[in-house]
């Protein structure tokens, strides 16, 4: 074996590629999933390539309705509503996805010492996740965006720090199961230190799990991103499918019947969220082939 | 096993100590902010000179910090007070207080609606399971769980509202209106009500459909409903009599935990719909920085989730022993 192979095989490259074919073709909700996401992963890949004007200038009269020439109208400043829609995915699905992936790494180390270590740790930190679960995300979350300031770093932050518990319950419950294999005492057995076997034995046990956690968690975090824009907590310098629907919302677009601005951008946030949770679902029954009679 | 007592005692500790970490953490996180205590709870050109004054004096605010501590925390304990909301110049408390019975009308009344008609939507999918109404509602309920749950407000408001016009666009009174007696306010209201509850009701009962669909596909499989089927009994009593309660029972809980959710949610709600609850506040404190409403409402929406969901709790360990076994 030549010394990239290992490499690849260490970063278990090699050993996605079978599962991503079972997971995303073979498996219906996999397969619908995929489909579902095309759309806006085409808009965040390639957005220039989709949109007839820039969404930041003004190129038509304002509160224009749906026509040929701009597809969903124009907005309170003239803007091409479908433009900001297509530039709109960039943000929310990157916000998507680096929020659930940081939630999901807060969690899965939260999980693995307190099921590891057991003991005061294990109380302490169980206590915690505890806490978290119980109290109402939502005012925290405000509170915390407000005090931090607009911008989409501190948006991840905030749905990040709250976020996470959920995995570190469902973590802890793993490890706790795994640590008692006789692989893992072997290991101890010969020597290998805590942080050694929690992080070559216990965590590569993980990952296929973690990684249906983290696509589970991106339609999460996507709704939570919308909610925090929705309350004017966003990026007033981006344009993400929340703030679009914010600034329709206090443009009077209710009260004066345009639909079509309040609709599209939050049917491409349920829209993203569906096709992620379905994909997230089709690992989950890759992972754990029981759960395949349930649905 | 514990007692109940002991239980009972054992959970109110623990979420008291739980409150008062909450409330020391709202206390700490102002302090942190640039200009400190003094820039959050005084330092607002809105706020006039003398109350500027008596609020320095009322939490110690020239003091070292471990007095100003102390002072807030008698200020709490003693009168529930947590500073003056800077956007409407009274105690944050007493406008908690005079929104907090909108919101608490609004979460009770759909989850009990939506507990209602999920528990037995959910048992009756189960019953048919793999049927037209069960794969109608899965894949509904999987859709509605995608959206966010003020879009769902909005598109609501919008098609009920401004389209078909039989629900009005905000609030949830008429203004300027008067009443000769009490009923034709309660009818005012419900007609100003029942869109932002049938939201909230439908958001709800996706939660609740779920899961009691997935506990009752589990009962179906156990022992005793054999047993009921050997002995002869018809299908739809087994399902609806044997099946039904203690597959119903883990709701109650989710319920419970869930609370903390539901609430964010029908504060997301109330903003979309414009009614005068906590929700309104919790707009109107991010719009004006109001620093000490905002903390008010983290405070105050915390002390309901903890004490609903230990109240669910205690239910529940009385209902179902079996909690109780450590």
């Amino acid at each position: 074996m030549t010394s990239a192979e290992r490499g690849w095989r260490r970063l278990r490259v090699v050993n996605y590629l079978e599962p991503l074919y079972y997971i995303l073709l073979k498996n219906k909700r996999g397969l619908i999933g995929l489909i579902i996401l095309f759309i806006p992963l085409a808009m965040a890949i390639a957005p220039q390539l989709l949109v007839p004007y820039n969404p930041w200038k003004t190129v038509d009269k304002p509160f224009l309705p749906p026509s040929p020439k701009h597809l969903l109208g124009t907005n309170d400043v003239g803007q091409d509503i479908f433009s900001e829609l297509v530039y709109g995915a960039r943000i929310s699905l990157f916000v998507g996805f680096v929020a659930a992936i940081s939630s999901v790494f807060i969690g899965t180390l939260i999980g693995l010492f307190s099921g590891y270590y057991g003991g005061v740790l294990d109380e302490v930190l169980t206590s915690f996740t505890d806490v978290m679960l119980l109290i109402p995300v939502l005012p925290f979350m405000i509170l915390l965006a407000a005090v931090m300031g607009q911008g989409y770093v501190n948006i991840i932050i905030v749905i990040s720090i709250f976020a996470w518990p959920g995995v570190a319950r469902l973590v802890k419950a793993q490890v706790m199961s795994l640590k008692e294999r006789l692989y893992v005492e072997a290991a101890r057995a010969i020597g290998a230190s805590n942080w050694r076997i929690m992080m070559n034995h216990l965590l590569p046990q993980l990952l296929p799990l973690l990684t249906a956690f983290i696509v589970l968690r991106i339609g999460g975090a996507m709704i939570a991103e919308a909610s925090l824009s929705f309350l004017g907590l966003g990026d007033p310098t981006q344009k993400s499918w929340g703030t679009m629907i914010y600034w329709a919302n206090n443009s009077g677009a209710i009260s004066s019947g345009l639909w079509w601005w309040i609709t599209a951008p939050g049917l491409m946030i349920t829209v993203s969220v569906l096709g992620f949770t379905q994909i997230g679902y089709a690992i989950e029954e890759y992972v754990n082939p029981r759960l395949r009679t349930k649905v | 096993m514990e007692s109940l007592t002991y239980y009972v005692l054992r959970k109110i500790i623990s979420r008291a100590i739980v409150f008062y970490i909450i409330l020391s953490v709202t206390f700490i996180i102002p302090r942190l902010l640039p200009g400190g205590a003094f820039a959050y709870l005084v330092a607002n050109p809105n706020v006039p000179l003398e109350m500027r004054n008596a609020l320095i004096k009322e939490f110690g605010l020239d003091k070292p910090l471990w007095i100003q501590y102390i002072q807030f925390l008698k200020q709490f304990s003693t009168t529930g007070n947590l500073g003056i909301s800077f956007s409407r110049l009274r105690p944050v408390s007493g406008v908690i207080m005079s929104a907090l019975p909108w919101t608490i009308a609004l979460v009770t009344t759909s989850v009990v609606l939506s507990a209602i008609i999920g528990i037995l939507s959910g048992a009756y999918a189960a019953y048919k399971r793999g049927g037209k109404f069960d794969s109608t509602m899965v894949s509904t309920i999987m859709f509605i769980r995608s959206m966010p749950s003020f879009w769902l407000g909005l598109v609501l408001l919008i098609a009920f509202g401004y389209y078909i016009g039989i629900a009005p666009l905000y609030g949830a009174y008429t203004y300027g209106a008067t009443y000769s007696n009490a009923f034709e306010f309660i009818e005012d209201v419900m007609g100003h009500l029942w869109l932002p509850m049938l939201t909230l009701t439908l958001l709800y009962t996706t939660g609740y459909f779920m899961i009691m669909r997935n506990n009752m596909i589990d009962v179906m499989g156990e022992d005793f409903i054999n047993v009921a089927k050997a002995k002869g009994l018809p299908e739809r009593a087994v399902v609806f009599k044997h099946a039904l309660r203690p597959a119903s029972l883990p709701v109650i809980t989710a319920l419970a935990l869930d609370l903390g959710w539901s609430i964010g949610g029908a504060l997301l709600i109330e903003i979309v719909f414009s009614l005068p609850g906590v929700g309104k506040l919790l707009y109107d404190a991010v719009y004006m920085t109001d620093y000490p409403l905002l903390l008010g409402i983290v405070v105050y929406t915390s002390a309901l989730t903890l004490t609903l969901v230990t109240f669910a709790e205690i239910l529940y360990a009385y209902i179902d022993p079996r909690v109780r076994l450590r």
